[in-house]
C-alpha cells in the first residue's frame, strides 16, 4: 500500500490533534474534577475549622467577632445547606465507673433543620466536621455544603474542554493545510519536475522561495538540473567527438577485418602452398596411370587394327581396352577429386553442411598432408597409424572447413615429430602419427595424436590465441589453430588438446551427429 | 485598784477593737453594696436617655436590633470573669457567666443578632460606648459616672 507524503502529513497532524483532543476532552476534565472536588472538600473543611476556632475563641475569650465573621462568611455561600454546633457530653453511670459520649445538636443554622449528628458526605452534599474543646463546652462544627457548585463546575469544565477541543481540532486542521501546502505541494512539484527532467526535459525548474530545507532542496534541485544541462551539453560534445572517433575506429576495424581476411587467406594460401607438392604427387599418380593406360590402349587399338589379328584376339583386345578405360576413368576421377579438394581449400566462400564420409575424407587428408611435408623434406619418415571406426558413415560437415582443420592438425603433428627427430637422438623412438575416429553416443570423435615434442603447459594455454606461434619466424602465421578453433565452434563441436611436454600431443575434435 | 484599772483599760481596748472591726465590716459592706449597683451608659447617638427595665432587657438580650432613630444597637459588657461581668449576668440576664456565653453563642451562631463586645476594664467599656454610635453598656454605678448614666425606670442604678 502506497502512502503519499500528503497522507502521512495528515495522519501525523490528525494523530497529534486527536491525542490532544482526547487529552483535553477526557483526561483533563477528569483531573480538573478531581482537583475541584479535592479543593472543595478542603475549602469546606477550612470553613469548618475557622468556625470551630471562632467558637472556641468566642467561648474562651468572650470574643464573638471571630465566630460572627466566620458565620457571616459561611452564610454568604449559596451552597450552604446547614451549619451546626454539636455538643459532646460525657455521661457517667451512677457508680462513675463507665461513661457514654453523647453528641447533641446545640444549634443549627438555618434554624429548624433537623440534623443527624452522624451525617456524612454523599453525592448531593459534602459534610465536614471540625472539633473544638473549651472549658465551657466540648463539641464540633458540622458543616454541610451542596455539591451543586461542583456539578455546575463539572459542566463548565466539560463545556470548556469541548470548546478547547474544537479549537484544537480546527487549529490542527489549519496546521495540516499549512503543512500540506508548505511541505507536500513543493515536494510534489519537485517530484514532477524531477520526473520531467528524467524524461529529458532539462528546462524544468522549481519555484520555491521558502527559507527552510525544502527551499534549499529546490535550490539544490535547480542547481543539479543546471549542472545536468551543462553535463549533457558536454556529453553531446563528447558524443560528437566519440562518434567521430567511432567512425574512425569503424574504419580501422574494417581495415583490420580486411587485413585479417587477407591474413587468413594468406594462412590458407600458405598451407595450400605447403600442400602443393603433396597434391602434385597425388595428382601425379593417377596421371601416370591415365597416361600409361592411355598409351597401352593406343597400342591395343593399333594391334586391333592390324590385319593379322583374329576376331577372337579382337574380342580380347576390346576387353583390355575397356578395362584400361575404366582404370583411366577411375584415376581421372581421383585426380579430379584431388583438384576439387584443393580448390575447396583455397576458395574464400561460406560452405554449407553436406553429408561426408568422414573416414574417407580423413584418409585423403592424411595422404595429402604427408606428401606435403615429404615434398618439403624428402628425408621425413613417419609411421602413420589409421584407426577408423567402421560404424561411422556420413557426417554433416562443411568439408572444406573440416579438411582445413584436419590438415592443419596433421601438419602440426608432422612438424612436431620432425622437430623431435631433428633435436633428439633417440634410437628407440619412432615418429608416429595416429589418426583415429570413434563413434560415441551422439558425437563423432576425431583424434590426431603424435609422439613429437609435446607442448608445455604455459604454451598450451595460448595455442588457440590468434597470432600465437612457436614456429620460427616465417614458418607460421599463428592463425592456424585459432582458425581451427573457430571452425569447430561454428560446427557446434569442441576441440581439445592433451599434451605432455617431450612426449607428444593429442588433439580431439568432437562433432555432434 | 490596780486590777480595776487594768480591766478598764482592757475593756477600752476591746471596745476600740470591736469598734474598729465594726467600722471595717461596715465599710466593706458599704463597698460591696456600692459595687453591686450597676448603671447603664449609652452613646449620645441613638441611645435614649431613659428607658424601662423591660426595654433595657429586651435590648440587652438582642431582641431589639435598632434604636428608635434607626441606629444599630451595639451592646458592650464586662467579661464574665470580672465582678461587674458576673453581676451583670446575674442582674440583667439572670444567668451565670457560662450560661451567658452559651446564650450569646447561640444567638450569634444562628445570626439572630450581632455579638456584644466584652471588655476587661470599665474604662475601655466606657470609652468604647462613648465612641460607638448606638452603643449601650452596663457599668458599675459610681458617683463619678452618675451624670452619664441612663435612667432605667427613673433610676440611675440597677
Amino acid at each position: 500500500m502506497r502512502i503519499t507524503l500528503k497522507t502521512k502529513i495528515w495522519l501525523t497532524v490528525l494523530s497529534v490533534v486527536m491525542m490532544f483532543a482526547f487529552f483535553i476532552l477526557f483526561y483533563f476534565p477528569i483531573q480538573q474534577e478531581k482537583y475541584l472536588l479535592k479543593n472543595f472538600n478542603k475549602e469546606i473543611q477550612n470553613l469548618a475549622n475557622t468556625v470551630a476556632l471562632g467558637v472556641k475563641i468566642a467561648i474562651t475569650e468572650q470574643n464573638f467577632e471571630g465566630v460572627q465573621t466566620a458565620i457571616d462568611f459561611v452564610k454568604g455561600d449559596p451552597h450552604l445547606r446547614f451549619i451546626s454546633i454539636l455538643q459532646t457530653d460525657t455521661i457517667w453511670n451512677d457508680n462513675h465507673s463507665s461513661y457514654n459520649i453523647k453528641r447533641t445538636v446545640f444549634k443549627t443554622y438555618p434554624d429548624g433543620i433537623n440534623i443527624d449528628v452522624n451525617q456524612t458526605s454523599n453525592d448531593s452534599i459534602i459534610v465536614k466536621e471540625s472539633s473544638f474543646n473549651t472549658s465551657l463546652m466540648n463539641g464540633s462544627i458540622l458543616l454541610g455544603f451542596s455539591t451543586n457548585e461542583i456539578v455546575d463546575s463539572k459542566k463548565q469544565i466539560r463545556l470548556t474542554s469541548l470548546a478547547v477541543s474544537l479549537i484544537v481540532f480546527i487549529v490542527g486542521i489549519l496546521i495540516g493545510f499549512w503543512l500540506a501546502r508548505n511541505i507536500s505541494v513543493p515536494v510534489l512539484a519537485l517530484r514532477d519536475a524531477a520526473n520531467r527532467v528524467g524524461e529529458g526535459d532539462l528546462s524544468q525548474r522549481v519555484n520555491n522561495y521558502s527559507r527552510d530545507e525544502i527551499g534549499e532542496l529546490g535550490v539544490a534541485f535547480n542547481r543539479m538540473v543546471n549542472d545536468l544541462e551543462k553535463a549533457q551539453e558536454e556529453i553531446k560534445s563528447s558524443n560528437i567527438a566519440l562518434a567521430k572517433a567511432n567512425d574512425e575506429l569503424q574504419l580501422t576495424v574494417e581495415n583490420l577485418k580486411s587485413t585479417q581476411a587477407q591474413l587468413i587467406q594468406s594462412e590458407k594460401m600458405a598451407s595450400l602452398g605447403q600442400l602443393t607438392a603433396g597434391i602434385a604427387h597425388e595428382i601425379q599418380n593417377p596421371l601416370n596411370f591415365v597416361n600409361n593406360f592411355s598409351e597401352l590402349s593406343a597400342e591395343l587399338i593399333q594391334e586391333y587394327e592390324a590385319s593379322e589379328t583374329t576376331n577372337e584376339d579382337k574380342i580380347e583386345i576390346i576387353k583390355d581396352i575397356k578395362s584400361n578405360l575404366e582404370k583411366i576413368a577411375h584415376h581421372g576421377k581421383r585426380a579430379d577429386r584431388i583438384v576439387k579438394g584443393m580448390l575447396m581449400h583455397s576458395r574464400e566462400q561460406k560452405g554449407e553442411k553436406i553429408p561426408v564420409k568422414i573416414n574417407q575424407q580423413l584418409e585423403e587428408d592424411t595422404t595429402i598432408a604427408f606428401h606435403g611435408i615429404r615434398a618439403k623434406n624428402s628425408s621425413f619418415q613417419c609411421e602413420i597409424v589409421k584407426d577408423f571406426d567402421d560404424k561411422i558413415d556420413k557426417v554433416n560437415i562443411i568439408p572444406q572447413d573440416i579438411n582445413r582443420v584436419v590438415i592443419n592438425l596433421l601438419n602440426n603433428a608432422f612438424y612436431a615429430v620432425s622437430e623431435r627427430a631433428n633435436n633428439e637422438n633417440e634410437p628407440n623412438w619412432k615418429p608416429t602419427v595416429i589418426v583415429s575416429t570413434k563413434h560415441l553416443i551422439d558425437v563423432i570423435s576425431i583424434g590426431i595424436e603424435d609422439n613429437g615434442t609435446g607442448i608445455s603447459d604455459e604454451v598450451k594455454e595460448k595455442i588457440f590465441n590468434p597470432f600465437f606461434t612457436t614456429k620460427p619466424t616465417g614458418e607460421g602465421t599463428g592463425l592456424g589453430l585459432s582458425i581451427c578453433y573457430d571452425i569447430i565452434k561454428s560446427h557446434g563441436g569442441e576441440i581439445k588438446v592433451q599434451s605432455e611436454y617431450g612426449k607428444g600431443t593429442k588433439f580431439t575434435i568432437d562433432l555432434k551427429i | 485598784m490596780m486590777k480595776n484599772t487594768y480591766r478598764n483599760q482592757l475593756k477600752n481596748r476591746l471596745a476600740k477593737i470591736v469598734f474598729l472591726l465594726v467600722i471595717i465590716f461596715l465599710s466593706t459592706n458599704i463597698s460591696v453594696l456600692a459595687q453591686d449597683k450597676l448603671g447603664v451608659i449609652g452613646n449620645a447617638k441613638g441611645v435614649p436617655t431613659a428607658m424601662s427595665e423591660k426595654e433595657l432587657k429586651t435590648v440587652m438580650k438582642g431582641e431589639k436590633q435598632r434604636w428608635g432613630d434607626g441606629t444599630k444597637i451595639v451592646i458592650a459588657l464586662m467579661k464574665t470573669n470580672t465582678p461587674i461581668g458576673q453581676n451583670t449576668s446575674k442582674r440583667i440576664y439572670n444567668m451565670t457567666g457560662d450560661e451567658l456565653n452559651r446564650f450569646w453563642l447561640a444567638l450569634v451562631f444562628q445570626g439572630k443578632t450581632s455579638a456584644p463586645t466584652f471588655f476587661n476594664s470599665m474604662n475601655e467599656l466606657e470609652s468604647f460606648v462613648a465612641q460607638t454610635p448606638g452603643a449601650i453598656g452596663i457599668v458599675q454605678h459610681t458617683s463619678s459616672n452618675e451624670g452619664k448614666l441612663i435612667a432605667v425606670d427613673g433610676k440611675k442604678d440597677l
